[in-house]
């Protein structure tokens, strides 16, 4: 599949959401003035995208009513940020050398595959209620972490596993050592699948950072803020924080892909 | 292309340095009390382990924490404001409207409510007849296993049947102070101030009835045609004593009102009741705090078709919920920079917390 790339391509993108945006908008209305309605779902009940505009900007940063202090959007998304950040680099330091040892050599991979197979078919959030009582605080970074470090180790294990034989041969005909021969032809080869491992990693990350917060005790945190306007029947504030975490995400995904590219160029 | 990530990267740049600048600049305006969500058991726990300074919540779990050593009473909610009105009894308007006899379904529900606070009221005592029974309730509605416990959740919990117009103005007075209310839905609403809010919500008629008639022989006032109630109440929350007596006691049966469960209940707090029960049309009465009912009558209604519309016919306490603190903690002030649990946004122990604050000039952030 190819998709159209320049100004047409941008255009088309922009249109696709202006008609998005355009088509919730009149089918809350439509609901609303019951012309029309989809069976089981209060769809007159979802704020409209202009109220959800409006409820974004007036809770961007942080308010002051007599002695309540609401944290603003920003705030919430520093925190979870720094928590993915943090989960991300905890499972980087980790993965990666996991996925090295168990990609290159043919013991380790024995040893651990059963391992990393049967837990990384935990997701994130099944590990949340077990997190909630082992930990005092940081219990949010480790589900980021769950759901970070299976994706970078299986790439990483992929790509030193699919590094070209024949470089590794040339290396040994050349007298390299085992541990020049991981550091100079295997890392990197298995560099872009490592970034890739970590892109994905961190799209998983985020999206079980927001399950996390929601369950896991902290003040701040865009997932805490959702489930707290919800709380309060503040629904346009809810929506605009779901699609704060939406953008967000997107923009993570696309300036890992932007750094891969612009550093990693050696390998197509 | 290119371009466009560039931007994108930007923006995600400058969130996080606006973040780092909020993050940093927020605590300078006075370090605030961190209010965190948690359920009553977890609150406990959390207390035993150090990793909150407090909570404030409704009985039994103060009692339950402190009978375990865990914290000691900080606040009784009495003091803060004295005789504040806090769980009351509530009417679905869809089911107000569309059943023929509500008005006397509801008599006879404000009814029950009188005669269990009654019984409650004297059984409190300890040399009553009645008092080791009114125990085995607490302890099976509060879902406790200890008598001391027990019997330390009902001394602050005072039990009422009548409402409180005036009281109510000044909780809505004081829930549009705190920016609690979408002011967009407020507008929708039509109410001209909080008194006329207080007026629309709660309504004496159905108490007056029941006061007039409470010495009437049960069978003499009782429904001709006995109806299902579909009843929602909170999960352990001692404050609904009057409920679980009138149900186990055969209250509401003696009058022919037969309860029913409703879907979904018992809610973990008044919001979950307000949105999914009372709004979702699976609840004819419950009984909730008076705040979820005010905010939610507001912010979750549909305007358009009322759906979140209810009434309020009777109280069933005053008081009741306390601040709880970590042994080493001596006053609100203690609390600043600090984790405190509390059951959620728009519930009475929230108001009531941020009413504290706000007497000591202290600031919570949730």
């Amino acid at each position: 599949m190819k998709f159209e790339t320049g100004k047409r391509g941008l255009l088309i993108n922009i249109l696709s959401l202006i008609v998005f945006t355009l088509v919730w908008q009149i089918l809350v209305i439509l609901a609303r003035n019951d012309i029309f309605n989809i069976p089981f779902i209060r769809l007159r009940d979802i704020p409209t995208p202009v109220e959800t505009w409006y409820a974004l900007v007036g809770s961007m940063f942080t308010r002051i009513y007599g002695p309540s202090f609401t944290y603003g959007i920003i705030n919430h998304v520093y925190a979870s940020l720094v928590r993915v950040i943090e989960g991300g680099i905890i499972a980087f330091i980790i993965g990666v050398p996991v996925g090295i040892g168990v990609g290159y050599s043919k013991f380790l991979g024995n040893l651990f595959n059963p391992i990393i197979e049967i837990i990384r078919n935990m997701p994130p959030m099944a590990w949340i209620p077990l997190s909630i009582f082992i930990f005092v605080s940081g219990g949010s970074i480790f589900i980021v972490f769950i759901g970070v470090v299976f994706p970078i180790i299986l790439n990483t294990i992929q790509g030193v596993r699919s590094t070209d034989t024949r470089l590794i041969d040339a290396a040994k005909t050349l007298g390299a050592s085992e541990s020049m021969i991981v550091k100079k032809v295997v890392i990197p080869s298995a560099l872009p699948s490592i970034m890739t491992g970590l892109r994905i990693g961190l799209g998983v990350g985020w999206m079980a950072i927001v399950a996390a917060e929601m369950v896991i005790k902290s003040p701040v945190g865009l997932g805490y803020f959702i489930w707290n306007m919800g709380d309060l029947g503040r629904y346009s504030e809810m929506v605009a924080g779901m699609i704060v975490i939406g953008v967000i995400g997107y923009i993570m995904n696309i300036s890992i892909l932007l750094l891969q590219r612009r550093f990693i160029n050696w390998v197509d | 292309m290119k371009n466009l990530m560039k931007i994108l990267f930007l923006i995600i740049v400058a969130i996080f340095v606006a973040g780092c600048l909020e993050s940093k600049k927020t605590p300078q305006v006075s370090e605030p009390i961190n209010l965190v969500k948690m359920s009553g058991q977890e609150m406990i726990q959390r207390l035993g382990t150090g990793e909150i300074a407090g909570f404030i919540m409704w009985e039994p779990y103060p009692a339950i924490a402190v009978t375990k050593g865990y914290g000691k009473n900080l606040i009784f909610s009495g003091k803060i404001w004295t005789d504040h009105p806090c769980c009351v009894v509530a009417y679905d308007d869809d089911w107000y409207k569309k059943t023929n006899n509500s008005d006397e379904i509801l008599k006879r529900m404000a009814l029950v409510q009188l005669k269990s606070v009654e019984y409650i009221n004297n059984a409190k005592q300890s040399d009553s007849p009645d008092h080791e029974q009114l125990i085995n309730y607490t302890m099976q509605f509060g879902g406790m296993t200890d008598q001391v416990a027990a019997n330390l959740s009902l001394a602050d919990v005072e039990f009422v049947y009548n409402t409180n117009v005036t009281a109510t103005t000044t909780f809505i007075q004081r829930i549009q102070d705190f920016g609690i209310f979408d002011m967009t839905k407020w507008n929708m609403s039509g109410y001209k101030n909080s008194s006329d809010y207080a007026n629309s919500l709660v309504t004496n008629n159905y108490v007056e009835w029941a006061v007039n008639n409470k010495d009437e022989n049960s069978s003499k006032i009782a429904l001709k045609e006995p109806v299902n109630i579909r009843y929602a109440y909170l999960v352990n929350d001692i404050h609904e004593l009057p409920f679980y007596v009138g149900w186990q006691k055969g209250y509401y049966r003696d009058l022919g009102i037969n309860i029913v469960i409703a879907e979904g209940a018992p809610f973990q707090n008044g919001a979950f009741e307000m949105q999914q029960g009372f709004k979702g049309n699976t609840v004819d009465v419950g009984s909730l705090g008076i705040p979820p009912v005010i905010i939610h009558r507001i912010n979750s209604n549909d305007f358009s078709n009322n759906d979140t519309k209810v009434g309020v016919i009777a109280g069933m306490n005053n008081e009741g919920s306390v601040i709880v603190v970590a042994n080493n903690v001596t006053s609100m002030k203690d609390l600043q920079g600090k984790t405190v649990g509390f059951p959620g946004q728009g519930t009475i122990q929230h108001v009531l917390f941020l009413m504290e604050a706000d007497k000591e000039g202290l600031k919570v952030s949730y």
